[in-house]
């Protein structure tokens, strides 16, 4: 059987629970395993937003191209500037060898009296007035140019896409307002602090939401996308017991997703960790409001019986799988993902979490190959 | 429960005692989380009270010197990783178990990991990783370890978020897993002779 869908049109299908011609494919590819599978040192990717981006696309059309290219244009200094990741980074080439992975360095920077800071003078002012400071190695005066650097490669991935008549997979992204607050504080801290001090926590986590609604929607809508990336990797069941996740997530969780959908807007929840305690939960938002991405920690099986028919699922190749397995192991994976997750549609085959960075190429391409030709060569 | 230890400490009450109680404690909370009654940040916040109580009560220990520890432990998060929250969590959970722990940091090269070994001849080697780019360090460890005739005497464990039971096929280890009360578990059973 031929393909009967555009690749927009299927992943679609996919978000709004029907069964496509086949099911999308959305492999979750980052600069430095892209680089590692086109043979480029990782420094080089890490210095140059357009080469990173470049690298990203060289894979997607060596691989013969998936539904939708992850926005992957980004450099480690890059997710410092634009408040993508609040942490400080060792860079390949400059802090490591030119082909070790950058690593995102977490330690204790924010403060218990920054929580008030926060909710008085909101996200954005904070991180770019004083927190930025304590985390980067970049001269104030040289902000400027290092964000038009960063927006400049996002402008180069959308022209990209444009190139190859694709959409990147989504037109807006953040971190779950709990979850940065984690990173900055750092786990421990801030698992202290929600048991011992909730209430600075709390007006922090309020304003954070609010900022974090005000300025996705905005730039979601300009995207013209419809779709928003919500990455949480820390309030999961495995973690925190019902009364933290209920007191200090969920409600924030709630207002961004319902926000979001009262303009139409699907949120794609990035969930790491093992969610399996927390599924039935989802099940609360409106029916097709989000999609699920597991990282194959949390049960995607199980997941799919909890919330079939109601929210999409993406995943969830397991990285080890990539990287240790056999293309094999990972096809008979992407089959039984594909039969028993996506049997009745609601469902976009991915990489559990990002593509590793010593994913092997026939691995790769076992992925994408099995999830492009399974359905439509047993028709 | 500082304020409360300090002033346990002051009366004269015998520190070997507190310190056992201390992990009494804690062998409670990990039984609670194994039932699922606790969850891992009531496991983290307990193991961060008795590392304080731990703290608090070592210079008053001087006396209980000479007691022969449960078995040694060398952990290390190898050469690429900078993660050590899950490690971390499994030194402080098995020192409250009463294992001797040399913990080695982070990004240890495997020619370091050997020669620590060497010298302090522990029964346990446990490698973390958040990455996947480490198995390629863990595998090299292992075969390092293995080369210099070390592998035979100790029992190899891997752990963190990414490892599976392919990872342990993959770095020839004894033992996985992603939580750190299994890894506590797995010394205590073989230390007790219950597992081979």
């Amino acid at each position: 059987m031929r393909e009967a869908m555009t690749p927009n049109e299927r992943l679609w299908s996919a978000i709004r629970l029907e069964k496509p011609d086949r099911v999308p494919i959305v492999p979750i590819l980052l600069p430095e395993p892209a680089a590692r599978l086109i043979g480029l040192p990782l420094a080089s990717v890490a210095r140059d937003g357009r080469l990173a981006v470049d690298a990203a696309f060289r894979v997607f059309d060596e691989y013969g191209g998936w539904e939708n290219p992850y926005p992957a244009a980004y450099t480690p200094l890059g997710i410092q500037i634009a408040n993508i990741f609040p942490m400080r980074v060792r860079i390949p080439g400059k802090d490591l060898g030119e082909n070790d992975v950058y690593q995102v360095d977490e330690q204790e920077i924010l403060t218990p009296e920054d929580y008030d800071r926060i909710a008085e003078v909101g996200t954005d002012l904070f991180y770019y007035d004083e927190y930025l400071w304590r985390i980067t190695d970049i001269r104030r005066d040289e902000l400027r140019a290092a964000v038009a650097t960063f927006i400049g490669g996002y402008e180069y991935f959308i022209a990209e896409c444009t190139r190859r008549d694709t959409r990147p997979f989504f037109g807006g992204y953040s971190l779950h307002p709990f979850f940065m607050l984690s990173l900055m504080r750092s786990l421990v801290p801030f698992t202290q602090d929600l048991y011992y001090n909730p209430e600075p926590v709390e007006r922090a986590l309020r304003r954070m939401t609010a900022d974090v609604i005000a300025k996705q929607i905005p730039i979601i809508k300009r995207s013209g996308l419809n779709l928003w990336t919500l990455v949480e990797e820390r309030a999961s069941g495995a973690l925190y017991p019902p009364a933290i996740a209920d007191r200090f997530w969920w409600p924030y969780t709630r207002q961004m997703v319902d926000a979001c959908w009262s303009e139409g807007i699907v949120t794609v929840f990035h969930l790491d960790q093992c969610w399996d305690r927390n599924l039935a939960q989802f099940r609360q938002l409106p029916r097709g409001s989000a999609v699920i991405e597991l990282d194959s920690t949390t049960n995607i099986f199980a997941a799919k019986e909890a919330l079939r028919g109601h929210l999409c699922l993406h995943g969830d190749v397991p990285a080890a799988l990539l990287s240790v397995g056999t293309p094999k192991d990972v096809a008979s994976y992407c089959k039984r993902l594909i039969d028993e997750v996506g049997r009745d549609g609601g469902f976009i085959l991915g990489s559990g979490c990002s593509v590793p960075v010593d994913v092997r190429p026939e691995n790769f391409r076992s992925m994408i190959e099995t999830g492009k030709g399974y359905e439509l060569l047993r028709t | 429960m500082a304020r409360q230890l300090s002033a346990r400490i002051a009366a004269g009450e015998n520190p070997l005692a507190l310190l056992e109680a201390c992990r009494q404690g804690m062998t409670l909370v990990g039984e609670r989380y194994q039932q699922g009654t606790y969850f891992l940040s009531e496991l983290l916040l307990a193991a961060e009270s008795f590392k304080a109580a731990a703290a608090m009560l070592e210079p008053h220990l001087a006396a209980s010197r000479g007691i022969e520890p449960r078995g040694r432990v060398v952990l290390a998060t190898l050469k690429g990783d900078i993660h050590d929250l899950g490690k971390n969590i499994l030194a402080t959970l098995l020192r409250a178990q009463g294992f001797e722990v040399h913990d080695l940091g982070v990004d240890v090269p495997a020619a370091v990991l050997v020669r620590k070994v060497e010298e302090i001849q522990p029964q346990f080697v446990g490698f973390s990783a958040l990455l996947t780019t480490v198995f390629q360090s863990m595998k090299q460890a292992a075969d390092l370890l293995e080369r210099a005739g070390l592998r035979n005497r100790i029992k190899l464990m891997v752990g963190g978020g990414v490892t599976t039971s392919s990872v342990k096929e993959y770095v020839g280890a004894d033992f996985q897993s992603t939580d750190a009360m299994d890894g506590v578990n797995f010394c205590l059973d073989v230390t007790a002779g219950r597992r081979v």
